[in-house]
């Protein structure tokens, strides 16, 4: 923004190309990622492209309406920023006499307008964000702000230095107007008033000063910005173009019977999951990288509300500091699990994805949990105590509530229902997957029955495993057992190849998330259909003909494993819809992309966290403040935990939870 | 210290109980094998002893055909140090025979201490344990719900009926039964099971010595039977039959 009526010293440039050549040298911190192991994802060109332009460039997500303070505050730094820094570039060409007849001047209206624009909106931007973290102190926002975190200066200092060039280039300016008295002044609409705070005399004497205080602390800055918190400006773009969003969030497979056939496999040398920083992808790596402690995986994390250990922003940075440490510094890190990251703020993941679906540089968390998890358990041996019993259970029952396998239809012969299995129709068009829920929990077994009746009711070909069918392996995956996980999935893909279907139905988002998008890579593929598409079908092809006749209203929960994780939100709103005759559907204050978990995703079902609140009561108070008389619920972990929680509240008579499944069955003549 | 424990295979618990032709076993093709349930809680506290003295050695051992290597690998992945494979294709069920078996393949290690589950999930004679601690001339006790060693003497705690408890000291070497649920057996780590592999497992042949002191006769499936008394009568009576099956019947009053 400034330019001098005299030329620029020699010196200047000198200086800048040494700041130039140390900004390229300190670029090298990025390189500390290639200690990861390699990453197994395929890029293509034009998502990739697409994706620094939109996401990183176009801080796409980092625009939230949740968020609208820290978006518009984001808005007016960045923007403000980046106007700055084209302003730069182009005042620079034409100083070195490149295409002054193209390129706009100092003076030139429009350029000199939206330069102090730029200005303005660098400030308000600056000052924003003091004032929030200063002020306004959202919680989990990074509080120790000077140091912090493996960034020189910490988050505030940045401001700070921030703030003090962002007001040194108007000064600047200001002097450089007063003294040259441009015709065009007027369009510097900040610069002009504020010259006039002074006598041209004055600001003759200060020019100088201002002007080399302005260049140099802005080439600092540039030279330093790698070390900074400002390093994410040019490391997003970076990630979020190395970023596959089609399967970000997908767990990787460790094929664990191929390890274990393999002769050359040391078992000593071997690495399962992640413990130490070399042992998570160079993407892992580079995600840490990215992260901007933004804090917004913290604040929407159920966990976290619930006043768990778990705040996914720390477990994030904790990998970056160790990484910096590393590699680029002569202490010994501390160790990361089990040392500065906690065996229970890793278990009190409920993998929901809601820090996954805020994060604005497009973070993986959950596979990176999951492969600390993985070292817990597979080579460590350590699941949850509660839990490892009925990881044995899944081994050894086929479920983890170690229950006879025999007794998998029991809740149908009780029901009096005679169910066409498989192994004597061997062809059917729908493979109906009851799941373990839906065999063994009693409150689950009502849901198998109501779809029963849907299929009989619509005439629908369909049959069931029986005793052959097994857990998917769900809990066990997300507990870092991929071992068990692998087991269960080619034992079931086995039983399922061995019959003819068209379509999967399962009423369990976790079967449908496993069955469907995780057994492709141990070699089944099948069209997998979570009930409450398949019903919508049935309904909107008049296959299954409801009466609607619900007159009180209904709210629906989200199941992370259906929404977030798998997009499907409509499907079980419009099921609802279509059996209401005078009720409405109450939309909770966290719904659909935002909603909040009950707390049983993840292996959470199988053990607790003795720390702070449920998160189910808490989701159940959120459901139970809409006024709704029913809670309606597409998941078979969903269902039980509010079913646990409306007990606990001691609201049975109020309020009523239900599967989806059961109210379209209640519906039906 | 070395530590022996002695780790039965039995039918797993979900396995289907089909009683064989002859009447005297279960029919064997349909089973899944797992370990004896209070053997991998004797496995546990071994390995416990063995770090809590921060020395020493874990030994399982398991007798019956080869199939049995599968339960010995299984407490090598849970981290028993090697194994020994009492081999017998044929194993009686008499726990004088066995006893005897492996107080003559075991005889050569010099065990401190041996540890066994109180008793198996199959026969459930509960004598094994104690038999061979007898036969190698150890000191022996049942039903231990905790253990101490220190300065050569093991200290055990004992289960007694109806709530109450020993803590019993004796001499080493020393052959101990274990009480199902005195610690929370580890879950085996998928290094762990890799490692297994490597880990040594001695095979030695062995039969039946001696005379068969007890032999199966048959084994039969219980009838489930339920017997519903209904007490009639005006109130006065029905009150006073309660009171008297009550007392006297069911001891509660």
């Amino acid at each position: 923004m400034s330019e001098t009526s005299h030329p620029v010293p020699l010196i200047f440039y000198l200086i800048a190309a040494l700041a130039i050549l140390y900004f390229l040298f300190n670029l090298r911190r990025i390189t500390a990622v290639r200690i990861g192991k390699k990453e197994d994802q395929s890029l293509k060109i034009f998502p990739q492209i697409f994706n620094s332009l939109f996401f990183g460039v176009g801080q796409r997500k980092v625009w939230s309406v949740q968020f609208i303070y820290a978006s518009i505050m984001h808005f007016f730094l960045a923007w403000g920023f980046i106007e700055l820094f084209f302003a730069t570039i182009v005042d620079m060409f034409t100083k070195w006499g490149f295409f002054v007849e193209t390129l706009p001047g100092k003076d030139t209206p429009w350029f000199a307008l939206i330069n102090d624009v730029g200005g303005v909106m660098f400030i308000i931007g600056i000052l924003m964000a003091l004032f929030r973290r200063y002020v306004n102190k959202p919680e989990p926002l990074p509080q120790d702000t000077f140091s912090g975190r493996g960034n020189l200066l910490g988050d505030s200092g940045i401001l700070l230095f921030l703030l003090i060039i962002g007001v040194g280039g108007f000064f600047s300016e200001a002097a450089r107007l007063a003294i040259d008295q441009p015709e065009t002044a007027h369009f510097s609409w900040i610069g002009l008033p504020l010259s006039k705070i002074a006598t041209a005399h004055t600001w003759e004497i200060l020019k100088p000063w201002l002007w080399w205080s302005h260049a140099l602390l802005s080439l600092l800055f540039i030279s330093i910005l790698p070390y900074t918190k400002m390093f994410h400006a040019i490391v997003v773009i970076l990630n979020v173009a190395l970023t596959n969003r089609k399967t970000r969030g997908n767990l990787t497979p460790m094929y664990v019977s191929k390890l274990m056939e393999d002769p050359e496999a040391d078992i000593d040398e071997i690495s399962l999951g992640a413990s130490k920083v070399e042992e998570f992808t160079w993407k892992q790596l580079l995600d840490s990288v990215s992260c901007t402690e933004c804090a917004r995986c913290t604040s929407v994390c159920p966990a976290y509300n619930t006043d768990k250990l778990l705040s996914p922003m720390k477990i994030i940075t904790d990998i970056r500091q160790n990484l910096y440490t590393t590699r680029f510094s002569k202490d010994k890190p501390e160790s990361l699990v089990g040392g500065i990251i906690n065996e229970e703020e890793l278990w009190s993941c409920s993998t929901c994805g809601a820090c996954m679906e805020q994060c604005p540089v497009l973070i993986n968390h959950i596979p990176t949990f999951t492969d600390m998890r993985r070292f817990l358990v597979l080579s460590e041996g350590k699941p949850p105590t509660q839990a490892s019993k009925s990881l044995e259970n899944t081994l050894q029952f086929g479920n983890p509530w170690g229950l006879p396998s025999s007794d998998r239809t029991k809740w149908a012969e009780k029901a009096g229902i005679e169910l066409p299995l498989m192994a004597n129709k061997k062809e059917a068009d729908i493979l109906y997957w009851v799941g373990c829920a839906g065999a063994y929990d009693s409150r689950n077994q009502n849901v198998s029955k109501a779809m029963i009746k849907i299929f009989e009711v619509a005439g629908v070909d369909y049959a069931v495993l029986g005793n052959e069918e097994s857990c998917t392996g769900d809990s066990a995956r997300r507990m870092g057992e991929e071992y068990l996980f692998e087991t269960m999935a080619t034992q079931n893909i086995e039983t399922l190849n061995q019959y003819k279907f068209n379509t999967i139905v399962t009423a369990c988002p976790h079967c449908f998330h496993t069955l469907g998008g995780e057994y492709s890579a141990f070699g089944g593929r099948y069209s997998v259909v979570h009930h409450s598409e398949f019903i919508q079908d049935l309904i909107q092809h008049e296959k299954l003909k409801v009466s609607p006749s619900v007159s009180e209203d209904i709210t629906y929960h989200d199941a992370c494993y259906l929404g977030r994780h798998n997009g499907i939100y409509d499907s079980p709103r419009n099921v609802i819809q279509s059996v209401m005759k005078n009720g409405k559907l109450l939309e909770m204050k966290q719904n659909k992309k935002n909603s909040f978990c009950c707390g049983a995703g993840g292996g959470n079902m199988w053990y607790d966290i003795e720390r702070g609140d449920r998160i189910n009561v808490i989701r159940f108070r959120e459901a139970f403040e809409t006024g709704a008389k029913t809670i309606a619920t597409a998941c078979s972990f969903c269902l039980f935990m509010m079913d646990d929680a409306v007990k606990v509240e001691g609201k049975e008579n109020t309020v009523q939870i239900r599967d989806i499944a059961e109210i379209v069955a209640n519906n039906i003549n | 210290m070395k530590i022996c424990v002695l780790v039965k295979q039995v039918p797993g618990p979900d396995s289907p109980l089909l009683i064989s032709d002859d009447k005297k076993w279960i029919q064997e093709e349909e089973i899944d094998y797992a370990m004896n349930e209070s053997d991998s809680y004797a496995l546990e506290e071994a390995l416990q002893i063995k770090e809590r003295l921060g020395e020493g050695e874990v030994v399982a051992a398991s007798l019956g055909p080869d199939r049995v290597q599968k339960t010995i690998r299984e407490a090598l992945a849970k981290g028993a140090d090697r194994g020994i494979h009492v081999k017998d294709d044929y194993p009686s069920t008499d726990s004088y025979v066995i006893a005897g078996q492996f107080a003559l393949a075991l005889k050569e290690e010099n065990f401190d201490l041996i540890l066994s589950g109180l008793q198996s999930d199959d026969t459930g004679m509960g004598q094994t344990g104690l038999m061979l601690g007898e036969f190698l001339g150890m000191s022996t006790s049942t039903l231990v719900m905790e253990t101490d060693i220190s300065e050569g003497k093991l200290r055990v705690k004992k289960e007694l009926e109806a709530g109450w408890f020993q803590w019993v000291s004796m001499d080493l070497p020393a052959c101990i039964t274990i009480q199902s649920g005195l610690n929370t057996p580890r879950y085996p780590s998928l290094r762990g099971i890799m490692g297994a592999k490597k880990k040594e497992i001695k095979v030695m042949e062995s039969t039946p010595q001696g005379e068969l002191l007890q032999s199966l006769e048959k084994i039969y499936v219980p009838k489930k039977t339920k017997l519903t008394e209904m007490i009639e009568g005006d109130t006065d009576q029905v009150v006073a039959k309660l009171v008297d099956v009550l007392k006297r019947d069911i001891k509660v009053l």
